[in-house]
């Protein structure tokens, strides 16, 4: 019996030696290979994160030292108050969670707006205007020209200039009217019947049915908002009018706001300015890692909703 | 749309224009609110889109900002002067180098960077843990939501003159390396913190095309006894294909575009050498020196040369793939 099964079994080996065995060996390598692959991609990613916040809560001593790799020596919390507290990080903030919130109201409410008309095949004049959005997305005037239709309309140093320029993106506006064409016309039909205006008709159904498109669209907005520093950089002088990106690359690239505040008496020993400047990065990341489950699962959505049409 | 306007109007026995018009008129009666919708939209991109390309004429003129009521009023009152700035703008020897500079830098990053997200889209749909891969995409997308300043604070601290890695080669005894202000290592600083926030996203776009390939033909493969290996190369990859091409296309259609507040942000005169791209000279010849003008003339030369690149892009993604980037 044991003989035979033992027979058996290695009948079975054998024939299956010639197709099968090549493919189970070639299996395993290349589950090894890709476990130790993407784990060291995924430590790529994540060390140097985890390298800036160890800076931010190690004791001062070994931060200016460089006893920092990727994990606290060492654990305070002063650095982290310093720069909510004395320094100019909390207007900077401010100012960002201004431009951010309004900005993405503006932006998804004229986004919403001409999304919709558009998105009905028998709007008289929906070619025309589509023909416009499409101009504007592909012929740009260039930086100083831009620069100077906000100049001249007197908004340098104020939010607008933070927001107006970018309230409407032809791209987002594009992925909105493709998801309003893909919603049945029945419901709205009915509620045109029962004497719905176009306006009642788009808050109160279309809107709620495009939940997902409306929450993808409106990250992306305010992903671009909270990090633009360009012209947030170039549209705003003042340094009271400073957003967070502003602020950051200033205190980075010279510390100087910090150097200040640190000669101006009072001394501790556990804040020092690339403590500061890794408190300021690390502060600035967390709006992002708290919202990053809800980013990364709207983008994915928004990927595929914007790969529909291409 | 005009196959079904067409017969109606020969029905109602109107002329063509004429039946349009009234149509048109009807439509905007009875639906206002569709009109008034556009307003906020059309204003926006109006002034900031459409004014701004009228600004385009600062390229050909003598632009004295203080001329007229503002800055727009005073491009009508300069002076024409013809291709004066292209002139100057082609005669300069700065012209070449940001022009070269800006086509090998995306050029480097396109060579090392395209192939990493197939290669890690393919190996994550390889790992069977789900936890694990859940870890994986996780952790490379994030850095795709950073702002450029914040991948610069984070790769200062590290790879700054005195920051965790020179520390480390230092005390093994070698000697310092200026990632950010030598001219030999500056480009590579550049690709690599590019791929370090951009796998992680170009990796989820392959994703999503690989679940779209039929899991029959795994199947049916497996049946036949290919390998992993075989599978990959007979099914994963022609299933990719046309998504690599079109990421392909657009990488290279963009190639004068893209890049521009990684450079601005990570770059310092040390390196202007090897970094100043089109963009960046574009900005500091107008911001810095104030020389709107040829500041203009170089964005138009960017404009015109990245629209032809992008229209013939798009063109080769019709013919391979039967599809408009847009």
């Amino acid at each position: 019996m044991e003989k035979i099964k033992e027979n058996i079994s290695h009948h079975r080996k054998s024939v299956f030696a010639g197709r099968g065995m090549p493919a189970s060996t070639g299996e395993k390598c290349m589950s090894i290979f890709a476990y130790t692959v993407m784990g060291l991609f995924s430590l790529i990613a994540i060390l140097p994160c985890l390298h800036v916040i160890s800076k931010a809560i190690s004791n001062g001593p070994d931060v200016t030292a460089g006893n920092i790799y990727f994990w606290p020596v060492g654990f305070q919390l002063e650095t982290v108050f310093y720069v909510l507290t004395k320094t100019a990080f909390p207007t900077a903030l401010k100012n960002s969670l201004i431009v951010t919130g309004f900005g993405t109201v503006i932006s998804m409410i004229t986004t919403i707006t001409t999304a919709y008309p558009l998105s009905k095949p028998e709007f008289k004049g929906r070619k025309v205007i589509t023909l416009l959005y499409v101009i504007s997305m592909v012929f740009f005037g260039g930086m100083i020209p831009a620069y100077m239709v906000v100049r001249s309309l007197g908004l340098l140093d104020t939010y607008a200039a933070c927001i107006l320029p970018f309230a409407i993106v032809q791209f987002n506006m594009f992925i909105v009217k493709n998801y309003f064409e893909s919603l049945p016309e029945s419901i709205e039909e009915s509620a045109r019947v029962d004497g719905a205006g176009d306006l009642r008709i788009l808050v109160s159904i279309v809107c709620p049915m495009s939940k997902p498109v409306i929450a993808t669209v409106s990250l992306l907005y305010a992903i671009n908002y909270w990090n633009n520093y360009f012209h947030a950089m170039m549209y705003t002088k003042s340094p009271n009018m400073n957003t967070l990106q502003v602020y950051l690359y200033n205190i980075i690239s010279n510390s100087q706001d910090f150097v200040e505040n640190l000669a101006s008496g009072n001394f501790m020993i556990n804040i020092t300015s690339e403590g500061m400047v890794a408190a300021a990065v690390t502060l600035s990341l967390i709006p992002m890692i708290i919202l990053y489950p809800f980013v990364s699962k709207f983008m994915i959505q928004g990927i595929t909703i914007g790969s529909v049409k291409g | 749309m005009k196959a079904l306007a067409k017969p109606s109007a020969a029905v109602s026995g109107k002329t063509g224009w004429k039946y349009k018009v009234r149509s048109f008129f009807l439509y905007v009666k009875r639906h206002p609110a569709m009109y008034l919708m556009l307003v906020p939209g059309l204003f926006f991109m109006i002034i900031y889109k459409f004014v701004p390309l009228y600004g385009i004429l600062i390229a050909f003129k003598d632009y004295n900002i203080f001329l007229g009521n503002n800055p727009i009023d005073a491009i009508a009152q300069s002076d024409w002067v013809g291709l004066k700035h292209f002139h100057r703008l082609f005669s300069s020897s700065q012209f070449m180098k940001v022009l070269s500079n800006t086509l090998i830098i995306n050029g480097l990053k396109i060579v090392w960077l395209f192939p990493i997200p197939i290669i890690c889209a393919i190996l994550l749909n390889e790992i069977r843990k789900v936890t694990f891969r859940k870890f994986a995409q996780t952790a490379i997308y994030m850095p795709y939501f950073f702002s450029w300043v914040v991948i610069f604070g984070i790769f200062y601290s590290l790879f700054g003159s005195y920051g965790t890695v020179n520390t480390v080669i230092t005390a093994l005894g070698g000697s310092r390396i200026g990632f950010f202000t030598d001219t030999k290592v500056f480009r590579s600083v550049l690709v690599f913190t590019e791929g370090w926030k951009e796998i992680g996203y170009n990796t989820v776009i392959y994703l999503a095309a690989i679940t779209g390939i039929d899991m029959t033909l795994y199947e049916a493969a497996r049946v036949d006894g290919a390998g992993k290996l075989r599978q990959i190369w007979h099914i994963t990859m022609p299933g990719l294909l046309p998504t690599i091409v079109l990421m392909l296309i657009l990488k290279v259609g963009h190639i004068l575009e893209t890049g521009f507040e990684q450079v601005l942000v990570f770059y310092n005169p040390g390196v202007y050498d090897v970094a100043d791209i089109i963009q960046t000279y574009v900005y500091r010849l107008g911001m810095g020196q104030m020389d709107f003008p040829l500041s203009t003339a170089l964005g138009l030369f960017n404009s015109v040369v990245a629209f032809i690149l992008i229209v013939g892009a798009n063109a080769v993604s019709r013919k391979l793939l039967g599809r408009s980037i847009w």
